[in-house]
């Protein structure tokens, strides 16, 4: 071992701040690295090779059709992708610290239990984020380069045609733009952000009691997959009188504690081609904020006094 | 603030088995002990003897059942107190995805290092442990020996007053045992207080200046090394070229008192670590002069 000066050893006070936003942001870079380095985003390359097979095809279609086509199957990849990954990553990343016994030098070191659960989710939130904006920027060049070409084709044999006038070329064309790339489909993106940072933070808090990744994993998604039944369960809570207790508990529990993701369904119209309100989208994004401040609220009672 | 470095009082720790209030298991037993500061302090003990529940308590990653546990002052578990600590447990639990430096980047910036302090602090603990060549290689492809390393620079990146070490030497060979062992002699030199969990008896005798005994989460024994080890009533002189007539010599003066017997004669031993030690320094020398 080589020699030192006696400055290595030097006791240093430093003064430990209150919950610091630079310790989350170090844990949420770590874990970004983490996920990084386990090779996640080899699932961008799938998707890639998605919107090649997609735009390699040619259905006996309009191009309306074959836009909204393109536009469904990478949107709902899109979705799966963001829903399956916060689900997956979140469940992976706190227990595996905690059986790699990681978390103990973690821990050991002046790090606040609710700054390394927010890092662990601002982790896993962002390589969401990044991937999806990637991947809406595949889609989006898809759909520029087929809108383009299909409008240029539509004009040319449009205006070849002496049987249709300006009127019907314009309309022809408004019907392909609504279809093509408009600036609605990034609220499409915007909500399953929003869907997988919810459900991302329904799986912190499994994993905070949970004895494996595989019990977190499947509850959270048995969460994702009730929470798209939540209408349902508050119309027959509303409605229905004759319910058993049992069932009367079960849809006030569904009703309660897990949340609503039919909520976010609303990127539908817009993969669609309708229009969406702004309004939705803040109130959307306000609703997402309080399930993620209870998630994290509801994890941090059970990791603040957990024994490692 | 306080004039101890480590004060536990009357700590008991009980963990629940089962879901009835009887199913438990006392881990510590009202344990109390005190680490002056600078000082070398070695808990030993056998396997399940509640020595890592002690430490855990210590660094706050557990609580007390019962007690008090007061690091330089504060309750362990104020994040004030782990400010003041570092910790290198038995097998390094790192990140191995991660490479040396970014280990101690990590580990750094998560104690409020930046920029060139940071930068600085990584390499002067990367040349105190030897690991300047395996700086960016990742962890997962570090031996034992050179993971205890990292392990060791991470413990020290915050310049804690207080160093834990879990069963330092575990696993790592004579060679890299003897530098952790050296390294918790400068660290002593340079008035850091050590709090050394080990059974390897040998390695804590070496170093430690206050030793504690537990055993079923009980302290057995507890005090100065010195005091500890040595048997009241008898007396170990050693000779250097003593001639065989003066060792006769010596003989017939304790066979002519009535009190004294001579319990056992021979040539002094050494250990088979030194000896092991000593043969790689000599092998290496070798091969230097060779090499020249």
């Amino acid at each position: 071992m080589s020699q030192t000066t006696p400055s290595a050893f030097e006791p240093a006070t430093k003064t430990v701040s209150p919950l610091s936003l630079r310790r989350v942001m170090v844990i949420a870079s770590s874990s970004v690295t983490q996920l990084v380095r386990m090779k996640t985003f080899y699932f961008l390359l799938a998707f890639a090779a998605i919107i090649v097979v997609l735009m390699s095809l040619n259905p006996p279609t309009t191009p309306a059709g074959v836009l909204s086509t393109i536009k469904r199957i990478s949107f709902g990849t899109m979705d799966v992708f963001a829903w399956l990954f916060a689900i997956v990553s979140t469940a992976l990343l706190i227990p595996k610290d905690i059986e790699d016994r990681t978390l103990y030098t973690i821990l050991s070191k002046p790090v606040r239990r609710i700054e390394y659960l927010i890092g662990k989710l601002l982790g896993v939130l962002w390589v969401i984020a990044v991937s999806l904006l990637v991947m809406y920027g595949v889609c989006a060049l898809a759909l520029w380069s087929r809108e383009t070409l299909y409008i240029a084709e539509e004009l040319e044999a449009m205006n070849a045609d002496a049987r249709y006038s300006a009127e019907n070329v314009g309309a022809q064309i408004a019907l392909i733009e609504q279809q093509g790339l408009r600036p609605e489909l990034g609220i499409a993106v915007l909500a399953s952000f929003l869907k997988a940072a919810v459900v991302a933070s329904v799986t912190i808090f499994l994993s905070t009691f949970a004895s494996s990744s595989l019990f977190s994993i499947i509850i959270s998604v048995l969460v994702f997959i009730i929470g798209h039944a939540h209408t349902m369960a508050t119309s027959f809570w509303l409605y229905q009188t004759d319910n058993s207790l049992f069932v009367q508990l079960l849809l006030k529990v569904v009703k309660i504690f897990i949340p609503n993701f039919q909520l976010y369904s609303f990127s539908h119209g817009i993969i669609q081609g309708e229009a969406v309100a702004y309004s939705l989208v803040w109130q959307m994004t306000g609703l997402t904020g309080v399930y993620l401040v209870v998630f994290l609220f509801l994890s941090l009672l059970v990791f603040i006094d957990k024994e490692f | 603030m306080s004039d101890l470095a480590v004060k536990v009082k009357n700590m008991t720790k009980v963990f629940s088995k089962g879901l009835k209030k009887s199913d438990y298991v006392v881990a510590v037993d009202n344990l109390s002990f005190e680490i002056k500061p600078g000082e070398v302090y070695g808990l030993i003990g056998p396997n399940g003897s509640g020595k890592s529940t002690t430490m855990k308590v210590v660094l706050g990653l557990m609580s007390p059942t019962k007690g008090d546990v007061k690091v330089f002052g504060y309750d362990s578990g104020d994040i004030r107190a782990r400010n003041e600590i570092g910790f290198l447990p038995e097998n390094p639990y790192f990140y191995k995805h991660l490479t040396g430096k970014e280990t101690l980047k990590f580990y750094g910036k998560l104690c409020g290092f930046r920029g060139r302090e940071l930068k600085d602090r990584i390499a002067e603990l990367l040349e105190l442990v030897d690991l300047e060549s395996a700086a960016n290689r990742r962890l997962g492809g570090y031996s034992k020996g050179m993971l205890q390393r990292i392990g060791l620079a991470q413990a020290l990146i915050q310049r804690p007053r207080l160093v834990i070490l879990d069963e330092p030497t575990a696993g790592v060979d004579p060679l890299g045992s003897r530098q952790i062992r050296d390294l918790i002699l400068k660290l002593k030199d340079d008035g850091i207080t050590v709090f050394l969990c080990s059974h390897l008896l040998e390695q804590v005798q070496e170093v430690c200046d206050q030793v504690g005994i537990i055993f079923e989460g009980r302290m057995r024994r507890e005090g100065p090394l010195e005091e500890l080890i040595q048997i009241e009533e008898q007396t170990a002189m050693t000779f250097s070229g003593a001639k065989p007539e003066l060792l006769a010599k010596v003989r017939e003066l304790i066979e002519a008192d009535a009190g004294a017997t001579i319990v056992e004669e021979g040539h002094p031993k050494t250990t088979l670590e030194r000896l092991f030690v000593s043969l790689s320094h000599a092998t290496a020398t070798e091969e230097k002069e060779d090499e020249k």
